[in-house]
Parts: structure tokens; C-alpha cells; sequence
């Protein structure tokens, strides 16, 4: 890596006092295990790096009123958490998966959103509960839905004076379960080829809401909406979800890349929205 | 620009160092207090050769900053065995089964098994292998490594403790 | 040259030893090159082409050396005594006046931290001049196409000679072919008729990517110069000699100059037999004055390592319908990157006599592209040769539904049958390896077992032989008796695969000591006899059988001085519980010790005793593997799961079975990572897309069974206490055995490499057979 300054706040104050000064030219690092790497390639350069291991607000997992998840949670903590049970499985699942063991005890929720590869194991789950951003700024806080977090490929909201603190997910209902699955060639230190989380809510036997979450599939997560509208209202039986993973096709822009092509990854999201529709299904019913 | 103070405890000891800003904690351990055991194979976290324990968690010490282990506790393959000239149990089977090839893998495997059997006293074949995934060896096909974590599990659970 | 059958009733050969290193490398205190910490240690980092192919118009270095911390910047200009045409890689320290590869080293920089040096790369400004690029090799073998090569270099005749003990015949080269850097061609019968009265033929073609060795350390290298003008040099070397040798050539100065000293090497497996980066960081050492470390990091070793070649192989076999062979004709092209340095005759020999082609022609070529140039890979192309060559057989017998073991066994040849070039095959253990699995109860039990999948994953049993010839290179070593009745042996083999716990039991069983009186140092190229590569699974071959000479001859030695105090005749002797003593009368005796302290006493007139051989080799020793995989796949994600994987593989004598073991499953694991995850994945302009752990997929323990090892012994007529080289059969077999099972599973017949879960899903959802 380069040189660079290295600033270590302790409270969110100081931190956005720091970006307010210096953040073009600043990166935020928390776990560090996508901003390292691209530094030690040369992709990014920050004269300043600043260290967000300091800052205990953004470190917490609460469930007492409502599920919040500081941005600075790492993947490890969410994988183990008894706050992650039951409906919200799904972000705990898609946790597990991320790199290794002793990537996991360092890679943070926070950091997989803002580092925003298309692959991004965290953010299918996020989406389809759709989970609000809490961002912290100069003028204080707002919140932005999951869905419209992502601008593009590695590309969020933020601004380079703002900072995540921490994501709110809304509780689903009381009939509702969900899944998180990807394919990897490996079955450990690998990444997304296809990543899909499917959240349904049921109501007396019938599909209240349904959210369909694709990675790896576009610039940024998407949401598999005609296969999303064809659940809701339904029972949803086999011939229900086979015909909502083939809808979630649509929503799928796929690139050739050395990971996959464009027919491995749209024959995936059928694969992998049938098999996370079914075990939501069961999940949602149990 | 200039160096920075690390405070913190590595193997048992409070150590107090200067770092560059920009220095990982694997480059820290290795050449400002002189701990080689951690290697870099990757630099990226997709190896596990850089594995040591903070907080008594395995973490890829390539993709820390030095500086991020201020006031907490850091243990390396240095600091594994309980005395000077004792072997852990890990290490010892290890020796027996004929683990090490080239040996270069050998020092984060360790780290990680040693985490695992701290968490998971008596693992289960799948256990050891997903315990030890994040660890990449290129000589010895890792039957060997199961089977001696496996009786150092066994040697641990006999005498009653995980150190 | 003498082999013993026997060993002495003492603990040595045969016995499972742990290796006297483990201790060491357990606590982490082993050292390899990065943990040397030398005072006044500059840091070297190397400036890598961007284009796979350009003239470099100009560099400007100014910026960069002025940067503070940063103690030199060099381009080739500033290296005048380099050679203008690079004839070898390790010649091509920087390039002189265009990159032949996408990450060829163009400026090198030499600095007081790693930091600064990347930063001082930044700084230098080079103008390149794109050039079209030769990529695809069958491509880059036609007329016309981009030169990879300098006009004038070796690589550039069209008749250089394929190099390995196995002598094949040369061929005419096309007209106006450019990039063909080696060629031959080999004929038996008239393949025609065969084929003409032939009841099958299948023709199919083969395709194996670049593969990286994937050694845990990444090249390292620390040089320093003393005032009298003495380089030395730490290495992560596979053969110290041998670096000597490319760096003396390279520099331009004698080898009495250089002394390389070999340090732990973490991994080679054939990417280490050469020099790469020693001589540009002995070059920053000695502009500098500084001792100065290069340590490759990851992404360069994948971009500009020295990886396995490319192989594609077009293959057509005739066979009647009761499975007589008839005819076999191939074509192999084997793509080396920007320099020449494949083994083309290993993949003659395996498809046109591994199995008995009463015709056949066969047909290698190695074209240069401009990617990154190779160097060896264990086993180099058989893995891939034997691909192509087993997923053939294994067809041929499920078309004319015949068994596979009993088509496979008919035809197999037995020692003393015809290679390629008319040479006799070998003492060798192919028949027994090869019955030795099909006794397996995998095997015996397979339909049962595959007919007992579950919940949507389809199961399939293959199995695959394969082997290698075994390599052959003159060496020395030396054993002494110390004053204290112990021994002392001294060789230069770098220690990659356990091999110095065998040899001390080679020289215990020869001489007549327990193992653990028995210690190996290996030495460097100041102190060592001279010594080849530790590669061509031929360190216990022939490094063995020198240590069992020296070992004979020390003990010959000792013999000669114990009767002469005696006052008895040597044959009356006997060596038991380190004394030597007239047989039959245990009081007259001397020990050891008394021995080894006469030989250093003032005055004395007993000489020391100095073992000493300095052999060479002429017969080779093959050694063959088989191995079973048993195997699900998800026909939906085709994601492929191992449940069981068995290796069989006869090593002639197993002088220490727990390294033999490791030595069968790690092998294994490379073969199954290049059967179903590896690959070098390069774009059109030759850009490596996939040059971090991240994509270049290695397979973790998760995705492996236990792997079970079955040791066979056909003693080798020369080997020492009938050894065969142990490290290159075993990572032969398993993309052959994995493509078997997944067609047993889903049917389908894949002919590319790896088999990734993407082509087995499309190959699935296609039908394709």
C-alpha cells in the first residue's frame, strides 16, 4: 500500500468533523476487508484513511424496539446472534457466507453496503426486508430504503462528508420467514456468482407481501418485481414459485465475466429464487 | 509522516511500539516487533497464511491496520504453546501425524484450530474442515491436518481444558 | 551402480518418521527468505507492463528518483552488460525494448520501504507503442500471425529440439510458421488403414488452461554483495545450482562469484526450478550497496509467474467393436507463453504408449504466446496428456459397453513393451496399481452405491491411471562419522517434500545406525557437491542412491579401519548397536565412537571416515497412480461434491510411508484443483482477469474428503532399496477420474477444463452427452 494519514475517532461527532475536512480525499475503514485490497492494488489511493474501530455506537445489535444493526456489526457477530432468528434469518445466513472465518471477524455490514459490489452477500437480505440506512451528516441524520441505497457499481448515497451508522429493519410480520443462497464454485473464501434472498409475509395461507432480492446480477442488488407481483396475493404452491423464478429472470442484466457468463447466472436466479421461495415458503408456514 | 504509538498485548505481554500509519498488523508483527511466525501469502485475505488471534478471534492480520489494535490483545503461532519449550497439543500432533510440508501454511492453520477447539471442544470431521477453510494449503491435501486436530481435540478434552 | 535389497536389522528405511523439522515449523521460528531482516535492507518492487505486446518508446525515471527513501531506479538501459535478445526468461530481467507479456518487468525500483517504492513506480512514465498480440496458440501458430520471440533467439528456430530423457524424432516445420518454438513428430504403421477398419472412432479434442502451481510463498529473493565483489543470494529456490548457473550466465560473471543459498522453500512444485527474480534484485543490490529483498506478492505470481502450459489436445483412436485398438492420431499444442520451455515428448510417450497402438501418429508442437512463460508444474503435461487419454479410453469403452478396468488392462503395456521411440517401457507397477483399485470396494461396489443418491443429486464412481517417467540428474553427497559414532550427510538438495528424513533413513538402513543417530544438512552451492533440482520426482532416485553409496562407502571405511585394529578380515565383521565387532565374539570389538575419534586426533593415524559418491543416472524409474473419485452433482448448479477419493500408487519401496503419504494426497489435491476449479483465466488482449486467491479458485478444506492412500511396491532394478520418485504420479490421474464420474452421474462427456459448475449445469440443461 501507499502512504496515508490514519485519523482514529471515537464518537460519530469527530468522525464527521474529520470528513467534513478531509473526506474527498478520505476513505473510511472499518473491517477493511474490501477497502484494504483495493488499496494494495492501486484502485484506491485516500491520502487519509479513517478508522471507525473506535466508535462504539456503530458497533451494536439491538432487538428491543425494532431489529437495529450498527454499521460496524461484523459478519461473525451477525452470523452467531440470537437477534437474527426467525424472520430475519436471511441476513444471518448471507453473513456466514462471506469470505472465511477470519474475514468474517473483521468484515463489517456497514462495509459490504458502502463497498457496494454487485456481489455484496449482505445486501439481498437487507432489500428484500427492506431495511432503512440510517446516514449520519453534517446536517445531521437521514434515512434511505435498501433498495434505493445503490447507485450503481460501487456507488451509494453517500456523500464523501456522510457515514452510515447503523441500518433499521422493520419487523416483517408475524407469518414471515426468508432465505438467503448464493453459488460459489468453493464452499469457503469465495464470492457470489448469484446471490438471491426471498422474504415472504403470509396471511391465512396467501402471500401477503413477497421480496425477491438478486446479486451479482446488475451494477447493483435488484429486486425481482414481476415474479414479486405474481406471488402476492396467492397461495403459493409449486407451480407458483416456479412461475415466479422464471419471472425473476427479468429482473436479471447479467454480465460475461470470468465468474459466469450471462446464461450460467440467469439459469442460476431461477435455480436459486425456486429453492429460496420454497424453504421461505416453509420457514414463513413453520 | 510520522509514526504512530501501538499499545496492546501480544502473547501475554504489553508491548508498546512504533508503527507507520499505513503499516497492516501483520507487517507490524513481523518487522517492527520482530514475530515472522505470521506470514503473508495473499495480502488479500483469501489465504489464511496471516492468521493470528485478536480478541481471541481468528482474523486475516493482512487486511488490519496496525493501529486498529490499540488496547486489545493479539496472539500469534509465537504465542500458542503455554511455555517457552512445551508444544500445545495441536502442535505436537501436528508433528506426529506428519502435518508440516513446506510448512508455510502451518502457522495460521494452527491459529485456526486452536480457535476452533476453544469454541468447539470435540469437532465433528465437517467441523474441522469449515474450522480450517479459510486456511489454504497447496502440500499436504489436509487429510492429515483433520486427523490431528482431531486427536488433539480428544487430548484436550481429556486433560480438561482448551490451553 | 548397487541397490540393496535388504536393510540391516536397524530403524531405518520403511519406518514411518516424523520429519525433524516439524518442531520448527509448528512454533513458526522455520525461516524463509521474507523473515530475514538484514541491517540496511532495501526493499525492491518491480515496474510491470501493462500491454501483452508493445514497443517501449521511452521511460522517464527522473520523478521517481526523487522521490526521498527511493535509492535507485533502473531501466535495461541502465543493466548494459544484459543481453539485447533475451534467449530464456531469466534473461529478460527488464525489458529491453519490448514487453512480450502482459506483466514483463520494465523498471525496477529499490527503496527504504515497500511504500515507497510503490509509490516511486507510480512515478515512472513509460510510453508504450501497442502491438497486435498473439493470444489464442492455434492462432498464434499460423502464418502471419504477431512474433512472439526476437528474431535470432533459440526459440526462434523451427527446429529446436523438445528436451527430456526420452529421444523423439524431429519434424520439417511449416512453411512461414511463426510462434512454432518446438516440434516432432512420431509415426507407427499406417494409421489410415486403421482407422479405415476400424467398427469406432471417436474424435473428440481436449483443452487444459494455464495453471498456476499455487505454492503458499510467493518468489522471494534477498542479494547482497561483499567488498570483494561476492554475491549472495537467499532463495526460494528448487535447485540452488541451477540459480547459480542462470545468474552467472545472466550477469556475466563466473559462479565462483555467486553463492546461493538455498533458504526454506514454502512450495514449488516445479515454479521454482528457475531463476526469475534473482538477478534484477542482485542488480538493485549492487547499484545500491545495500542487501536488498524482492518478495513477489500475489497477484504478480499469477500474472507473472511461471505457470503450467496450456494444452489442448485433438485426439482420434479407431478401435474394432470387441475393443481391439487399431489406430490413434494426435495433436498436441502445448501454448508456453512468451519463452520456450515446455516438455513436449512426456505427452508423445503417454498417448502413444501408455496404452499398445499397434499405429499411430502423433503430433506435438509448443507455439509461444504472449502470456506469461512457463516453467514446470509436477508431472509437467501428463496431467493434461492423461486427461485427454483416459476420458477417451473410459468412452471408447462405454460406447462398445465394455468394462472399463478389463478394456483399459488388456491393452496396458508391461515392461519390456515399445515407448513412442522404440525404447523398452521400464520396470514398472501399472498392471498392479491399476488391478489394486479395481479390488477396491469403491469400484467393486459402484452401481449400488450410485443407484443410492438422494434428494435430487446424481451420483457417479470414475477412476483414472496415469504416471510419470521419472526424472534423472548427476549428484553428490557425502557422509561423515562424527567422533561420537553418529553421522553426518551432507547433499544439496533443497528439502521440498520431506526428502531429508528419507535420506537420513536411506544412509541409517546403508550404514548400519538407527535413523535417529543420522543428521542431513543440506548445504549451499559454496559448501554442497554439486546437486540438481528437487522436481522430477527423482530426489530419492538419485540424491538416494547417492547418499547409499556414500553410506556404503563410509561403512566400508569404518570396516577397514575396525579390522585393521582387530587384526581381523573385514568379511568377519559385523555393525551392531553402533559397534563393530568380529562375528561371534561380541568383546572384540571397537564402537563407533572410538573410530570417529581416532580419525580426528592429533597426531593420529587413523584417517576420518568421508563417504563420498558422485553418481550419474541412465535408467529411468516410471512410477503410476490410480485414483477413484466418488462423487454427487447437483444437476441444477452443477456443483460437485467428493465424497470419497482413493489413490493407489506404487513408489517401488516406501523408505518413509508417512511422507509418501503426503506426498500421494497433496498431489491429489492439486489434481483435483486443476480438474475442478483452476484456471489462468487470460482475455483477448492477453490481460489476466483473475489475478487474486480470490477468483484463482484453490480448493480449501471444505470442499475435500479424507483422501485414502494405498501404497504399492514394484521394487525399481536401481533405486535405492528399490525406490521410485514419489511427487509427480499422484497429481497425474484426477481430472481424468472427475470427468469419468461426472459423466457416470449426469451422462455428459466434458472435454474442457476445469469441470466448473458452470460447464457442468449448461452441459446438464443442454442435454449434451
Amino acid at each position: 500500500m501507499r502512504r496515508f494519514d490514519l485519523v482514529l475517532p471515537n464518537t460519530v461527532e469527530d468522525c464527521l468533523k474529520i470528513l467534513a475536512e478531509r473526506g474527498a480525499q478520505a476513505k473510511l475503514v472499518a473491517g477493511g476487508t474490501d477497502l484494504l485490497p483495493q488499496m494494495k492494488n492501486g484502485v484506491l489511493k485516500p491520502a487519509v484513511v479513517v478508522d471507525l474501530s473506535g466508535i462504539a455506537r456503530v458497533r451494536q445489535v439491538d432487538n428491543g424496539n425494532g431489529l437495529r444493526i450498527g454499521a460496524a456489526v461484523t459478519a461473525r457477530e451477525l452470523e452467531v446472534s440470537p437477534a437474527l432468528r426467525g424472520a430475519y434469518a436471511a441476513i444471518a445466513e448471507s453473513a456466514a457466507l462471506v469470505g472465511s472465518l477470519q474475514v468474517r471477524n473483521l468484515a463489517t455490514v456497514g462495509g459490504n453496503l458502502c463497498n457496494a459490489a454487485p456481489s455484496a452477500d449482505m445486501a439481498p437480505p437487507l432489500v428484500a426486508l427492506e431495511a432503512l440506512a440510517v446516514i449520519a451528516g453534517p446536517k445531521g441524520e437521514r434515512r434511505v430504503p435498501m433498495a434505493d441505497f445503490f447507485t450503481g457499481v460501487r456507488q451509494t448515497v453517500l456523500a464523501p462528508n456522510e457515514l452510515l451508522v447503523e441500518l433499521i429493519v422493520p419487523p416483517p410480520g408475524p407469518r414471515s420467514g426468508g432465505q438467503y443462497l448464493r453459488h460459489t464454485p468453493r464452499r469457503e473464501l469465495d464470492i457470489a456468482v448469484v446471490g438471491v434472498a426471498s422474504q415472504l409475509t403470509m396471511t391465512d395461507g396467501r402471500c401477503t407481501t413477497a421480496r425477491i432480492a438478486l446479486a451479482s446480477v446488475a451494477p447493483t442488488p435488484v429486486r425481482a418485481t414481476a415474479a414479486e407481483r405474481a406471488l402476492e396475493g396467492q397461495a403459493v404452491t409449486p407451480e407458483a414459485i416456479e412461475r415466479a423464478a422464471t419471472l425473476a429472470i427479468e429482473a436479471a442484466r447479467p454480465i460475461n465475466d470470468q465468474r459466469g457468463s450471462i446464461e450460467f447466472r440467469k439459469h442460476l436466479v431461477r435455480v436459486l429464487t425456486r429453492r429460496t421461495l420454497t424453504t421461505a415458503l416453509a420457514r414463513a408456514s413453520a | 509522516m510520522p509514526k504512530q504509538l501501538l499499545s496492546c498485548t501480544i502473547n501475554d505481554q504489553p508491548v508498546e511500539v512504533l508503527v507507520q500509519p499505513y503499516t497492516t498488523l501483520l507487517d507490524a508483527l513481523r518487522e517492527d516487533v520482530g514475530l515472522t511466525g505470521p506470514k503473508e501469502g495473499c495480502g488479500t485475505g483469501d489465504c489464511g497464511a496471516c492468521t493470528v488471534h485478536v480478541d481471541g478471534r481468528v482474523v486475516a492480520s493482512c487486511l488490519m491496520l496496525a493501529m486498529q489494535v490499540r488496547g486489545r490483545k493479539v496472539r500469534t503461532i509465537e504465542g500458542l504453546a503455554a511455555a517457552d519449550t512445551t508444544l500445545h497439543p495441536l502442535q505436537d500432533a501436528f508433528v506426529r501425524q506428519g502435518v508440516p510440508q513446506c510448512g508455510f501454511c502451518i502457522p495460521g492453520v494452527l491459529m485456526a484450530a486452536a480457535a476452533l477447539l476453544e469454541q468447539t471442544p470435540r469437532p465433528s470431521e465437517e467441523e474441522i474442515r469449515y474450522g480450517i477453510a479459510g486456511n489454504l494449503c497447496r502440500c499436504t491435501g489436509y487429510t492429515k491436518m483433520v486427523a490431528a486436530i482431531s486427536e488433539a481435540a480428544e487430548t484436550l478434552a481429556a486433560k480438561g481444558s482448551a490451553r | 551402480m548397487s541397490t540393496m535389497k535388504t536393510t540391516r536389522d536397524v530403524k531405518g528405511v520403511g519406518v514411518s518418521i516424523p520429519r525433524p523439522d516439524g518442531p520448527e515449523k509448528v512454533t513458526g521460528r522455520v525461516q524463509y527468505v521474507a523473515d530475514i531482516q538484514p541491517k540496511g535492507l532495501l526493499h525492491a518492487k518491480l515496474l510491470r507492463s501493462p500491454h501483452a505486446h508493445a514497443k517501449i518508446v521511452s521511460i522517464d525515471t527522473s520523478a521517481a528518483k526523487a522521490l526521498p527513501g527511493v535509492r535507485a531506479v533502473l531501466t535495461a538501459k541502465d543493466i548494459p552488460h544484459l543481453k539485447k535478445k533475451a534467449p530464456t526468461r531469466a534473461h529478460a530481467v527488464l525489458a529491453i525494448d519490448r514487453a512480450v507479456f502482459m506483466g514483463q518487468p520494465v523498471a525496477a525500483v529499490a527503496a527504504d520501504e515497500l511504500a515507497i517504492a510503490e509509490e516511486a513506480l507510480d512515478l515512472i512514465q513509460v510510453e508504450y507503442q501497442v502491438l497486435p498480440a498473439a493470444i489464442d496458440p492455434l492462432k498464434a501458430m499460423q502464418p502471419g500471425a504477431p512474433p512472439v520471440a526476437d528474431a535470432g533467439t533459440e526459440a526462434d528456430t523451427s527446429e529446436a529440439l523438445a528436451h527430456s530423457a526420452v529421444a523423439i524424432a524431429k519434424s520439417e516445420a511449416p512453411a512461414k510458421a511463426v510462434n512454432i518454438s518446438q516440434q516432432a513428430r512420431l509415426q507407427r504403421g499406417d494409421p489410415a488403414k486403421g482407422f479405415a477398419e476400424s467398427d469406432h472412432v471417436l474424435e473428440k479434442t481436449y483443452r487444459v488452461p494455464m495453471v498456476h502451481q499455487g505454492y503458499l510463498e510467493p518468489h522471494a529473493v534477498l542479494a547482497e554483495w561483499d567488498r570483494n565483489g561476492l554475491l549472495t543470494i537467499w532463495a526460494s529456490t528448487q535447485g540452488s545450482f541451477n540459480t547459480r548457473s542462470e545468474v552467472a550466465d545472466v550477469l556475466g560473471i563466473p559462479e565462483n562469484q555467486i553463492r546461493v543459498i538455498p533458504v526454506e522453500c514454502g512450495g514449488g512444485f516445479g515454479g521454482k526450478i528457475r531463476a526469475l527474480c534473482e538477478p534484477i534484485t542482485a542488480v538493485l543490490a549492487q547499484v545500491t550497496k545495500r542487501p536488498v529483498r524482492y518478495v513477489m506478492t500475489r497477484r504478480e505470481e499469477l500474472q507473472a509467474g511461471m505457470p503450467a502450459p496450456q494444452v489442448i489436445i485433438k485426439l482420434k483412436t479407431g478401435v474394432k467393436r470387441d475393443g481391439t485398438l487399431m489406430a490413434i492420431d494426435a495433436e498436441t499444442v502445448i501454448d508456453s507463453g512468451a519463452f520456450s520451455g515446455a516438455v513436449l515428448a512426456v505427452s508423445a510417450v503417454f498417448l502413444g504408449s501408455m496404452y499398445k497402438w499397434p499405429s499411430f501418429d502423433i503430433r506435438g508442437f509448443e507455439v509461444l504466446t504472449h502470456k506469461p512463460s512457463v516453467a514446470a508444474y509436477r508431472a509437467p503435461v501428463a496431467p493434461q496428456t492423461i486427461f485427454a487419454l483416459e476420458s477417451h479410453m473410459e468412452q471408447i469403452a462405454r460406447d462398445l459397453g465394455l468394462d472399463a478396468v478389463e478394456f483399459r488392462r488388456r491393452h496396458l503395456i508391461k515392461p519390456g513393451d515399445p515407448m513412442v521411440n522404440g525404447q523398452p517401457w521400464q520396470s514398472n507397477g501399472a498392471h498392479e496399481v491399476l488391478s489394486r483399485i479395481a479390488e477396491h470396494p469403491h469400484w467393486k461396489t459402484r452401481k449400488q452405491w450410485v443407484a443410492a443418491g438422494q434428494n435430487g443429486k446424481r451420483r457417479g464412481v470414475g477412476l483414472a491411471l496415469g504416471g510419470w517417467l521419472g526424472g534423472l540428474q548427476p549428484t553428490g553427497a557425502t557422509v561423515r562419522l562424527n567422533p561420537d559414532g553418529s553421522l553426518a550427510v551432507l547433499t544439496g538438495q533443497v528439502d521440498i517434500a520431506g526428502t531429508n528424513i528419507s535420506l537420513a533413513q536411506i544412509a541409517a538402513s546403508a550404514y548400519g545406525v538407527d535413523t535417529d543417530l543420522v543428521r542431513i544438512t543440506t548445504g549451499d552451492t559454496d559448501t554442497a557437491p554439486v546437486t540438481g533440482l528437487s522436481a522430477g520426482s527423482k530426489t530419492i532416485y538419485t540424491v538416494g542412491a547417492a547418499v547409499l553409496q556414500a553410506a556404503e562407502d563410509a561403512r566400508r571405511q569404518t570396516f577397514e579401519i575396525a579390522a585393521a585394529e582387530l587384526e581381523a578380515s573385514v568379511h568377519d565383521l559385523e555393525l551392531v548397536d553402533g559397534k563393530v565387532t568380529v562375528r561371534g565374539m561380541p568383546d572384540k570389538g571397537i564402537t563407533l565412537a572410538t573410530i570417529g575419534k581416532k580419525g580426528n586426533l592429533y597426531m593420529s593415524k587413523t584417517p576420518p571416515v568421508l563417504g563420498k559418491a558422485n553418481p550419474a543416472f541412465s535408467q529411468q524409474a516410471p512410477g503410476f497412480a490410480a485414483q477413484l473419485a466418488r462423487l454427487d452433482v447437483d444437476p441444477d448448479t452443477g456443483e460437485v461434491t467428493i465424497h470419497d477419493f482413493v489413490i493407489v500408487q506404487d513408489v517401488g519401496k516406501a523408505i518413509n510411508p508417512l511422507g509418501v503419504e503426503g506426498q500421494m494426497q497433496g498431489g491429489a489435491v492439486q489434481s483435483l484443483g486443476i480438474a475442478l476449479t483452476e484456471a489462468l483465466m487470460f482475455d483477448d488482449s492477453g490481460r489476466l482477469t483473475n489475478p487474486s486467491l480470490l477468483d484463482y479458485r484453490k480448493l480449501t478444506a471444505a470442499d475435500l474428503p479424507n483422501l485414502e492412500t494405498i501404497i504399492v511396491e514394484v521394487p525399481s532394478p536401481a533405486g535405492p532399496f528399490g525406490a521410485r520418485g514419489v511427487g509427480e504420479p499422484p497429481i497425474v490421474p484426477a481430472p481424468a477420474a472427475i470427468a469419468n464420474a461426472v459423466h457416470d452421474a449426469v451422462g455428459a462427456r466434458i472435454t474442457e477444463l476445469p469441470l466448473s459448475p458452470e460447464r457442468i449445469a449448461l452441459a446438464v440443461a443442454n442435454g449434451d452427452k
